[in-house]
């Protein structure tokens, strides 16, 4: 008696919902993985795996910043021309004769002045980040077409070495055989989570994202909260233009911006990976890998890239679905 | 006494800034360079400025309903590069028209079916739709443009005239008169308003939401599928080039934009259609004054800033703050 009843509490579509709401990603994540090493037995090897992260690290640092806005309830559209156009900035100022150090910071700078023009649009004015973000998206790309006079590409690598030693080596050096771009990726991994999960202003963000109006009441400071995601967004895309820029030797405009379509996977993606769907850190940077992962199967397959915005769509819709199922439970 | 009038004066300048800053603007433009204002000129930005209010109307009437739609340049892509292929492979290209609003129609109830049962938020929905329109449109042609040789009949809609108008033009206008009778003067229209307008409020009338959602998801999608043939009349045949997000700039510029003409900042048809003409004007006039198309872009931007930001002030006026 006992035993069927458990058999039927086993099948009952209730549990099987429940299983996948719960497990359903990370499994669905694992299972594909597999398929890809199935079907491919490159996409497993170290070699290939060490590539992967290295080249994810670009796309860590945007969709971090994208976290950090999203989970705020904000968006921010313009991370990808951010990083692009910081990247370009910098080639051009260094092929113009500028120090590698000087030119850095102007990229850095860049991205500062963005994010502080976003935030003060979107923060204190009260413009909707999505539309807000999408014409800043189209403003700084037009700086960058006219900097470069119609999109030409900023080679760097023509130079001698010896002016852009210090910035190439950024992206192309490493540290005990560990690249430098890692590196970075890591810390500011650390950092972004320890401002998230740890700090003060990561659990203004948390009661923001919970209720606007209550966390108004409560004291916190709701238009710098949402600024300081701004900011630190925008300034995170700068640093990972710089770093495209200084790995590849070079910058071409409008290069950057496919980066965009596979920060909204991966963060959609990594919402999976939270109990209560939000937006979190960790999530986004499995999801950044799973991204990784993905296109790197698709380059070795030779697929185009048709077919992967094809999965990129399929994907953001998959997981937010998935995210409702579990929201209707509660 | 004294501040009242000035307050007056901030009060008009508020209320009829946007069409003030428009003419101002095409005049210091068109004085610099005589030839925009020649009726050849005036004409062609007519022209030009059809498939972009097109897009402009069917994103506004999703808009109106409450809802979003970042696929709107994506589906018109589509549409256009299908039509193209189906007049290519010999199909009758007055099949194509059909063929357009169908599939328009089929992403509108995918999109509807998405947001209104799924219960996935607008965005995120219209975000993953449109990475899925431009990837197909990218397998179906392959990576290259889809161009035919003049068809008399079919390229009459985007290219011809009737006494010297764009018939373009007459279609986009006709649309836009039954859209505004449609939104304006019949009980589901003015439902689909109060729907956007507030959301709570609308329930308590007892509206049913989600059947308005999905209508204008439908409506909305039938009109771009129908906007991408016209734009393929229009180009004679699709380029291969993604613009789908210059589209839905424009598109949205216009909407926020025809809506600062309002007092209340409400959408409406006719003014999507001014805007929509303005910024295709705007785009003629600085060409013809030798800015380079590079700069364009970013003006739309600005263009799409300030105008959202004028409808948070105005908004702000009346009461109805939303910020985030």
């Amino acid at each position: 008696m006992e035993k069927r009843l458990e058999e039927k509490r086993m099948l009952c579509p209730d549990r099987i919902l429940d299983f996948v709401r719960n497990y359903g990603a990370v499994v669905g994540i694992l299972l594909l993985l597999i398929i890809f090493q199935c079907i491919d037995h490159r996409v497993l090897r170290l070699a290939n795996i060490w590539g992967v992260l290295r080249n994810n690290t670009f796309l860590i640092m945007m969709a971090m910043g994208m976290t950090l806005v999203m989970s705020v309830r904000g968006i921010d559209l313009s991370v990808a021309q951010v990083a692009d156009a910081a990247g370009v900035l910098t080639a051009f100022l260094i092929l113009n004769g500028t120090s590698a150090v000087a030119a850095v910071g102007a990229g850095l700078g860049l991205g500062l002045i963005v994010g502080v023009v976003n935030a003060v649009l979107m923060a204190y004015l009260g413009v909707p980040a999505l539309i807000g973000t999408l014409g800043m998206m189209y403003v700084v790309r037009s700086f960058e077409l006219v900097l470069t006079n119609g999109a030409q590409p900023q080679m760097l690598f023509t130079l001698n070495h010896s002016i852009t030693g210090f910035f190439l080596n950024i992206g192309q050096g490493d540290v005990a055989g560990i690249p430098n771009v890692l590196i970075i990726c890591v810390i500011a991994i650390i950092i972004i989570y320890l401002i998230k999960e740890r700090s003060l202003i990561g659990r203004h963000m948390d009661a923001l994202c919970g209720n606007v109006r209550a966390s108004f009441l409560s004291g916190i400071n709701v238009r710098k909260t949402f600024a300081i995601t701004f900011v630190l967004s925008s300034f995170l895309a700068a640093m990972a233009g710089l770093m495209i820029t200084a790995r590849a030797g070079g910058a071409t405009p409008r290069a950057v911006e496919s980066y965009l379509n596979d920060c909204f996977v991966a963060v959609y993606v990594g919402t999976l990976l939270s109990k209560d769907r939000k937006f979190n850190v960790i999530g986004t940077v499995v999801g950044c890998l799973f991204v990784g992962f993905m296109s790197n199967f698709f380059t070795l397959q030779g697929i185009g890239n048709g077919t992967k915005q094809l999965f990129n769509g399929f994907f953001i819709i998959a997981a937010v679905a998935l995210g409702t199922l579990r929201a209707k439970k509660k | 006494m004294k501040q009242k009038k000035g307050f007056d004066i901030g009060n008009a300048v508020i209320k009829r800034g946007t069409g003030i800053a428009m003419i101002l603007i095409l005049l210091i433009l068109g004085l610099r360079a005589p030839l925009f204002f020649s009726p050849e000129n005036i004409m062609t930005v007519l022209k030009q400025s059809g498939v972009l209010v097109m897009t402009a109307l069917s994103i506004t009437t999703v808009l109106i309903v409450g809802g979003f739609d970042m696929g709107a340049g994506a589906l018109v892509q589509l549409t256009c590069n299908i039509a193209a292929g189906l007049i290519i492979s010999g199909v009758n290209p007055a099949l194509t028209w059909g063929a357009g609003l169908g599939i328009g129609l089929v992403m509108g109830l995918i999109n509807a079916i998405l947001v209104v049962f799924v219960k996935i938020p607008t965005f995120v929905t219209t975000l993953g739709t449109m990475y899925l329109m431009t990837g197909m449109t990218a397998l179906y042609n392959g990576g290259s443009a889809l161009t035919f040789e003049l068809i008399v009949n079919f390229n009459m809609m985007g290219q011809g005239e009737i006494l010297g108008f764009p018939i373009i033009f007459l279609i986009v206008l006709l649309f836009c008169i039954a859209l505004n009778f449609f939104f304006k003067h019949t009980r589901t229209g003015l439902r689909m308003y109060a729907c956007g307008e507030n959301k709570n409020a609308a329930d308590i009338h007892g509206i049913d939401k989600r059947k308005l959602m999905i209508l204008g998801y439908v409506i909305s999608g039938a009109l771009l599928g129908f906007t991408g043939v016209l734009q393929c009349s229009y180009n004679y045949g699709a380029s291969a080039v993604d613009y789908g997000m210059d589209f839905l700039i424009r598109a949205l510029a216009s909407a926020y934009l025809g809506s600062t003409f309002s007092k209340t900042a409400e959408l409406s048809m006719f003014g999507t259609m001014i805007s929509g003409v303005f910024i295709a004007a705007l785009s003629n006039a600085m060409v013809i004054n030798g800015f380079s198309n590079q700069i364009v872009s970013g003006v739309l931007g600005s263009v799409l800033i300030l105008s959202i930001l004028l409808t948070v002030i105005k908004k702000r006026e009346i009461g109805q703050v939303t910020i985030f």
